[in-house]
Order: C-alpha cells, then sequence, then structure tokens
C-alpha cells in the first residue's frame, strides 16, 4: 500500500483500539473475573441443576431449529434462484425479515398468535396442547430468528454457479432428485455449511424472543441465556459469568468454524 | 535525454525482477520495453512512473533526480493495461480529472477535454460511462487523461494487451500517428516484438530483470547481441551452433562444397510465404523460409533430397 | 430427438411441474406458520381497538420517550459504526500486520455471541465494578444512555466492516493508481475515486446496522437498568408492556418497529439496485 506510513500506523491504531475497547477488552474481564476465583468456584456454578436444565434446553431446541431451517434454506434458495412464481418479492422480504426485527416484537407476535387469548391459543389449549410458555414456543420463535442464515449463503452460491451442470444432469436421464442429491446438494455444501454454523450460533445464543414465550420457569423453561440473565438478577453474579464463559467459548469455536469454511464458501 | 534509468534493482520476495538496469531514453522518441512474462518490463515502467520504489539505483527525469519522489511530482502520465477508468465518472470527467485536481478554471477544463476528445476521436463520447465504451474506446479515453495534463512523459503498460488483434493493429497504427502529431517521449511495454518493431524508435530488449540490448528495430533484427535477442526479436533456425533467420538458409538443388544435404519433411504453403520443413544428414531439423515464387522456380516436392547452405549466420559466445 | 424422447416428455414435464409445486407449497407453507401469521397477528391485533386506541399508546409519553431514545442512540451508533467500521475494513483489507487474521476472525464475534453474555461483558469492564478509571474517578456508565450506544456498538460492529470489505477487495486499487498518477494525493484519490465506490457499501451496512440497534434488547437488558423515560428503549418498553399484560400497548409500538424495519429492508434492497447502476 503506496501511502504515508504514520497515515498507515494511526489507521491500524484506531482500528485496534475500536476493537480492544468494544469487544475484547469486555471479553477477557470476564474470563479473568470467572477464574479470579479458581476453577472449583466456577465449576460449582455450571454443575447446579437447573443450569445443566438450561444447557440441556438450550440444545434440545437448536437440535430441532437447524436441521427445520437448514432444509428450509435450502429448499427456499432453490425456489427462488431456479423456479418462477409470483411474489417471489414478498417471500425475500419474509426471508429477510428476521434479520431486522426486534426479538422482543418477534416473541410478542408469537404471544399474539398463541396465548390464551390468541388466535390459535384457545383451540390448541382446548385439546391439551400447550404452546405458549413451553418448548413448542420456544422451538418457533427460535426457528423464526435463525430462519434466513441457510437461504441467504445458498442463494448467491446458486446463482453463481449456473443450473448448466444441472441441465446436462437432466439430458443424461437424472431425474430431480438425482439431480438434486448428486449434482446441485455437493456444489452448495460449503454455502450451507457456513450457513448451518451461522444458524446454530444464532439458536444456542437466543435470547430476546425466547425470553418473552417462555415464561421462564426454572428448569422447565428456561435456557441458557436466560439463565445467565436469572444468575444475574439473582446476584450469583460468579454464575452468571460462568455460564457466559461456556457460551462465549461456544462463540469462539463458532468462529473457528467460520474462520475455516468462509474461504472454501467463497471459492466455491 | 527524458529518462535515465541508473543501476536500478528491484526484488520481490526471493525473485529479482530487475537486475541492476540501466537505459536512456531520448527526448521526444517512442521506445519500446519488450520481452517475455517475467523480464521486468513492467517493473521498469513502474519504477519510472514511482509506482514501484527501487531497491537501488536512480531514476533522473528531464534533468532531475525523480527516485525519491512520488507519482504525483513526476510529471508523467500513466496508461494501464486494463485501463484502470474511474467507472462512476463520465468519459469527460475521467479526461478532465487530472486537471480538476489541479484546479484550472472550468471553462479552460472544457476546452481542453473537447480538444482531448477530438484528438482521440471520441467527440460523441463524452458523456457515456466506461462501462459503455468498447476496449478500445476505452483505452484510447485513459490515453486522452493521461495526456490532459501534459506530462513530460507517456508511459504505457501493455496498452493493448488486453484487445483483440484487429483492435490492436489500429491502435498501434493509431498510437503512432498520435506520437508524431504530439511529440511527447513514450515508453511501451510490450511482450509482442511485431508490435514493438512497427511502432518504436527504438527497443529496449528485457529478460531475466536485465536488458539484452538496446537499439532501433532494423539494429535488433540484423545484428542480434545474443541468441534471446535474435530468437525474440524474429524467427529463427539452428545449424549446429550457428543461429540464421530462415530466408537466410539457401535451398539448392544440386551438392556445392558448402552446403549440407537435408530431406525435406514437409512444405507448408502459408499464402505468400512457403515454410520448408528440413531434416539434415546428421539428423539436426532445420526450416527454411521463401517466397512462392522462390519455391516454385526450384520445385520443391517433399520428400525431395536437397542441399542447404547458410547465407548469413550468427554465432554467439 | 428420437419419437421415445417426445413421448416420455410429458411425463418428465408433469412431474417436474408437481415437484415444484410440492416443493414451493413447502417453502410458502413454513414460511407462512413461522413468519407471516405471526407478523399478521401482530398487526391485526394492534388495531384492534382502533385507530384511537392505537394512536393514544403510541403517543403516550412513555412511548415516546422510549422511541426518541431508541432512535438517537441507533442513529449515533449507525454513524459511528461508518466511519470506525470503513476504517477498520480498510486496515483489514489494505494493511498488513502479524495477527491480522485473528482479528479479521474477531470481528464476527458479536454474530456468535449470546446478546444477553455481551451485556454482562460489557457491564463488567464499563459497570459499577469497573477495574478502568478516568481522570482519578472509576469508570461506570451503567444505567446511563452511553450504556445503550456502548451495547448497541458490540452487537453492530461487524456489519458496516463486513459490507465494505468486498467492496473494497473488488475495487480495482489501479483506479487510484491513476489517479495518484495524474496529481492527486491521498486524500484526494481516497475523496473522489474510493469514496464513491465504497458509499454503497457503507450504507447498506449502515442500514443493517441501524436495524439490529433499533430492535436491540439482549445487549440492554442488564447494562442499561431500563429506567423508563432515562434509559429505556422501545424493545425494553415492549417487554415491560408484555409484562404487565397490557398486549395492545405492547402491539401498537411493536407495529412501529415493525415498519422501521421493513422500510430500512426496503432501503437496502434500493440501495444495492443503485450500487450496481454502473455496471448494467
Amino acid at each position: 500500500m503506496t501511502g504515508s506510513r504514520s497515515r498507515r500506523y494511526g489507521l491500524r491504531l484506531v482500528a485496534i483500539l475500536y476493537l480492544a475497547a468494544i469487544l475484547l477488552g469486555p471479553l477477557a474481564l470476564v474470563f479473568f473475573r470467572t477464574f479470579e476465583h479458581g476453577f472449583g468456584a466456577a465449576w460449582d456454578a455450571l454443575s447446579t441443576a437447573e443450569t445443566v436444565n438450561a444447557f440441556k434446553l438450550t440444545l434440545i431446541i437448536t437440535a430441532i431449529a437447524v436441521p427445520l431451517n437448514t432444509i428450509f434454506g435450502i429448499a427456499c434458495a432453490i425456489a427462488i434462484v431456479r423456479r418462477r412464481f409470483p411474489g417471489k418479492g414478498i417471500v425475500n422480504a419474509f426471508v429477510d425479515l428476521p434479520l431486522a426485527l426486534s426479538p422482543v416484537v418477534v416473541g410478542l407476535a408469537l404471544f399474539l398468535l398463541y396465548g390464551r387469548d390468541g388466535w390459535f391459543g384457545g383451540w390448541l389449549l382446548d385439546h391439551g396442547v400447550q404452546v405458549l410458555f413451553s418448548l413448542p414456543a420456544m422451538v418457533i420463535a427460535t426457528i423464526f430468528v435463525s430462519l434466513p442464515f441457510v437461504a441467504r449463503e445458498v442463494v448467491p452460491t446458486l446463482r453463481e454457479i449456473g443450473d448448466e451442470q444441472e441441465q446436462a444432469a437432466r439430458t443424461l436421464g437424472a431425474n430431480g432428485w438425482q439431480t438434486f442429491w448428486r449434482i446441485t446438494l455437493p456444489a452448495i455444501r460449503w454455502a450451507v455449511i457456513y450457513g448451518v454454523i451461522l444458524t446454530t450460533a444464532r439458536c444456542l445464543g437466543e435470547y430476546g424472543a425466547v425470553a418473552v414465550v417462555s415464561g421462564r420457569l426454572q428448569g422447565e423453561t428456561e435456557t441458557a441465556t436466560l439463565r445467565v440473565e436469572e444468575r444475574y438478577e439473582s446476584f450469583d453474579l460468579a454464575g452468571a459469568y460462568a455460564i457466559s464463559i461456556v457460551l462465549a467459548l461456544i462463540a469462539v469455536l463458532v468462529l473457528v468454524g467460520m474462520t475455516a469454511i468462509r474461504p472454501k464458501e467463497e471459492a466455491a | 535525454m527524458s529518462i535515465v534509468a541508473k543501476g536500478v534493482s528491484k526484488r520481490f520476495g526471493d525473485f529479482a525482477a530487475l537486475d541492476n538496469v540501466s537505459l536512456e531514453v531520448p527526448t521526444g522518441s517512442l521506445t519500446a520495453l519488450l520481452g517475455p512474462s517475467g523480464s521486468g518490463k513492467s517493473t521498469l515502467l513502474r519504477v519510472i512512473a514511482g509506482l514501484e520504489t527501487p531497491d537501488a539505483g536512480e531514476i533522473v527525469i528531464s534533468g532531475e533526480d525523480a527516485t525519491g519522489l512520488a507519482p504525483q511530482k513526476r510529471g508523467v502520465g500513466f496508461v494501464f493495461q486494463h485501463y484502470a477508468a474511474f467507472k462512476h465518472m463520465t468519459v469527460r470527467d475521467n479526461i478532465a480529472f487530472g486537471l480538476v485536481i489541479r484546479k484550472r478554471p472550468k471553462a479552460e477544463i472544457r476546452q481542453r477535454v473537447d480538444q482531448l476528445l477530438e484528438l482521440v476521436q471520441l467527440q460523441q463520447f463524452g458523456h457515456r460511462y466506461p462501462a459503455q465504451l468498447s476496449g478500445g474506446q476505452r483505452q484510447r479515453m485513459a490515453l486522452a487523461r493521461a495526456l490532459a495534463v501534459e506530462p513530460e512523459v507517456l508511459l504505457l503498460d501493455e496498452p493493448f494487451g488486453a484487445l483483440d488483434a484487429r483492435v490492436r493493429a489500429e491502435l498501434r497504427e493509431w498510437l503512432r500517428r498520435l506520437h508524431e502529431e504530439v511529440h511527447v517521449t513514450t515508453v511501451f511495454v510490450t511482450h509482442d516484438q511485431e508490435e514493438a518493431m512497427e511502432v518504436a524508435d527504438q527497443i529496449a530488449v528485457m529478460n531475466d530483470g536485465v536488458i539484452e540490448q538496446v537499439g532501433g528495430p532494423r539494429e535488433l533484427y540484423e545484428e542480434p547481441a545474443s541468441e534471446f535477442v535474435m530468437s525474440f526479436v524474429g524467427p529463427t533456425t539452428r545449424v549446429g551452433e550457428s543461429w540464421l533467420r530462415p530466408h537466410d538458409l539457401e535451398i539448392l538443388l544440386a551438392p556445392s562444397e558448402d552446403a549440407a544435404e537435408a530431406m525435406i519433411e514437409r512444405i507448408v504453403h502459408l499464402g505468400f510465404e512457403v515454410r520448408v520443413e528440413l531434416v539434415r544428414a546428421d539428423g539436426e531439423k532445420v526450416w527454411a523460409q521463401l517466397t512462392r515464387d522462390g519455391c516454385e522456380e526450384l520445385e520443391l516436392a517433399e520428400g525431395q533430397i536437397v542441399y542447404v547452405r547458410a547465407a548469413a549466420e550468427r554465432v554467439f559466445a | 430427438m428420437s419419437t421415445v424422447d417426445i413421448v416420455s416428455r410429458p411425463a418428465k414435464i408433469h412431474s417436474e411441474r408437481a415437484s415444484t409445486a410440492l416443493s414451493l407449497g413447502l417453502v410458502t407453507t413454513y414460511l407462512s406458520l413461522i413468519v407471516a401469521l405471526p407478523i399478521a397477528a401482530l398487526v391485526f391485533e394492534s388495531t384492534n381497538g382502533g385507530a384511537r386506541a392505537f394512536w393514544d399508546v403510541v403517543t403516550s409519553p412513555e412511548a415516546v420517550a422510549a422511541l426518541k431514545l431508541t432512535l438517537w442512540t441507533s442513529i449515533a451508533v449507525a454513524l459511528l459504526n461508518a466511519v470506525l467500521g470503513t476504517i477498520t475494513a480498510w486496515v483489514l483489507v489494505r494493511d498488513d500486520f502479524r495477527g491480522k487474521s485473528l482479528v479479521n476472525a474477531i470481528i464476527d464475534l458479536p454474530f456468535a455471541l449470546p446478546t444477553i453474555v455481551a451485556g454482562l461483558t460489557l457491564l463488567a469492564l464499563y459497570g459499577p465494578q469497573s477495574p478502568l478509571e478516568v481522570a482519578g474517578h472509576s469508570v461506570n456508565v451503567a444505567f446511563t444512555s452511553t450504556s445503550i450506544v456502548l451495547a448497541m456498538l458490540f452487537v453492530t460492529l461487524p456489519f458496516v466492516v463486513r459490507t465494505v470489505q468486498p467492496v473494497l477487495l473488488e475495487l480495482d486499487e489501479e483506479m487510484e493508481q491513476a489517479a495518484k498518477s495524474l496529481g492527486a494525493s491521498g486524500w484526494q484519490t481516497f475523496r473522489r475515486i474510493v469514496f464513491p465506490n465504497v458509499l454503497p457499501g457503507i450504507l447498506s451496512g449502515v442500514a443493517l446496522a441501524f436495524a439490529k440497534a433499533v430492535g436491540e434488547f439482549g445487549s440492554l437488558v442488564i447494562i442499561t437498568g431500563n429506567l423508563p423515560y432515562k434509559t429505556q428503549v422501545s424493545s425494553v418498553f415492549i417487554f415491560s408492556r408484555i409484562e404487565s399484560g397490557d398486549r395492545a400497548g405492547a402491539a401498537a409500538v411493536a407495529v412501529v418497529l415493525l415498519a422501521i424495519s421493513f422500510g430500512l429492508l426496503l432501503t437496502i434492497g434500493a440501495i444495492r439496485h443503485y450500487a450496481t447502476r454502473h455496471d448494467r
């Protein structure tokens, strides 16, 4: 880069200070504070029954939401890129909406749909199906907020690779499913994997929407993120930090995954 | 002298792009830097422009030491292989850019841009965007843009490399005519020896970071200083340690004491030119270039035994 | 093409159409169930009590205060991101130093980290138990609007950086060299050549950051204290309305946020369309 030395160092300094002040400083401090009292205290905080259940619940919700959104994402991307149908703009808008919408608004919308006085709530409760304040609502909320990622990663990749290979497969006698399984899917696999990583991270970290619809019953409808807040409100800072560290470590793993996969995804 | 390069060296990591290169470019001349890729010709051009800093050596432009100067201060105009058009500006704004930066009055700028549009024959395209022009038109715009600020030296980096053959031929002729009209000292980089021979007054042949020879087109063709120059600047054929031009290989029908026996393997008719591929008695393959009439006169046929003799040859130590 | 192909074609087209219809049907059903229906319920319920009731809630002092606070902090954050994010993207693309790839990876941290954890970590460094001191006073921005800006900066950090990076990477560096060879200084080159081409990237990043900031909830809950009129943003206001059973009130303000989100999505689309105009 041809430019004055001092300008280059100046810009570099600004960028690094910015990142340190906003991202790294706070995170480093929490790491430090958590283990200030040793591993033992942190471990105790993590191994209470409620905390373990909270992690379990987070994992269950994630395990349901991620596969569903992955299948949807791939199907939706194929529909948008390869098929013609009316209302494509609306579909696009709805797929992008969760990215721009406040999680509290999402929770509220579900509340209005599945609450006792809601559109479906009454009918469902009469038939013994509990949605709100229970697992189903939490799953739906998490699916809503993590919906776009696989679709948005796959769409540009599908566009770029073009449909020539798929056409070639058809002329050689492959039917729709075979073409998809043997040609399309392998071509988009890195985009799908990258999208899955983003979706999983979003599911594990969701807070706002789930906070609204869950009722936060400890041990039953409390996810890991909700538990962090609960521990803080109960003045158990060490416990809150400990759970946060686990979530932060998972986030770091996600970052590693993203960094490793991104070049493959861009090369495709 | 417009440009003097003295002992310029430049490395990129382990790769020595330029190794102690010296060159003098006379004022008002059209000089070509000719060589294969990796020869250092583009690097030398960019060092002259100030877009690269040499590890050693100096550059003197119009008598002043320019080695430490930024490109803005050297008074050179640079034309890139891929045009580097300002794609968000119209053709007029592209050409006017250097003048706008120098804060010239608007009327003066408008006049100069009109002049230049006429010079490069893009009068109707002033308000178009580069994306709407063909490659050849974009390159003419890039030239007009570089000339707008009246540089002392014009540098072109493989200016016609990205264009197809017919446009290339047209632009070559056009550049020669432009140079005759405008008389700016011009240096251009090319890997195409035909282009260099056709356009330039002076050619510097480069290879592996050094200049092998500097001279006019005829001098380089007839008196090459090395094997590399000889084979780069024109067709060659070898006979033992000697190098010849194929049109200097005589074919005789009857034996002669300085001629060697050879069999015609193949005759290729290339319009006016005929190429005769032969294999000598000792197994060495050579080829000769004849005119159509010359070939007809001799009535050559494939499989025929003839006798070949060098009319002029060179040996390099 | 043989007669066999011609005869078997209708069957293939049929099954192709059928599978398209099926997959489209599934996609739209999923979308409707998950996204469209809840949004419809929200819009409907917000206007259920009539336009008057809607207007009363939205213009109530607490709601207005929350919205004002949300908007000015989000705008401030969007602008800060425009500048700092662009600088960061520039450094990541044009500069080179040891550890650059690590820094590049860290940018995505706010995408991966739960918002509630973000709030907690910011509280640790800038709240009542902060180890930092400025001019002899311990730093503590908890329960102030500064904490709102801080939290929003955290969660929006990647947006402008990641939208500007690809544009900078694709930018033909020779355009800048051409400008320099024509006499432009570094600043002039940036202003006249780099900036106009990078601007659409900055704008879409800013729009995304603004959308995220306006709706941000999890990172604000702990560090701001949610004091009405002081540090309560619209998302928290909605939450408190839900907790106190005032669902219509919550829905009304929620619809305002929804409209802002939709508006931003349209803006981003328009920016993208504008950005590619020179390539058409």
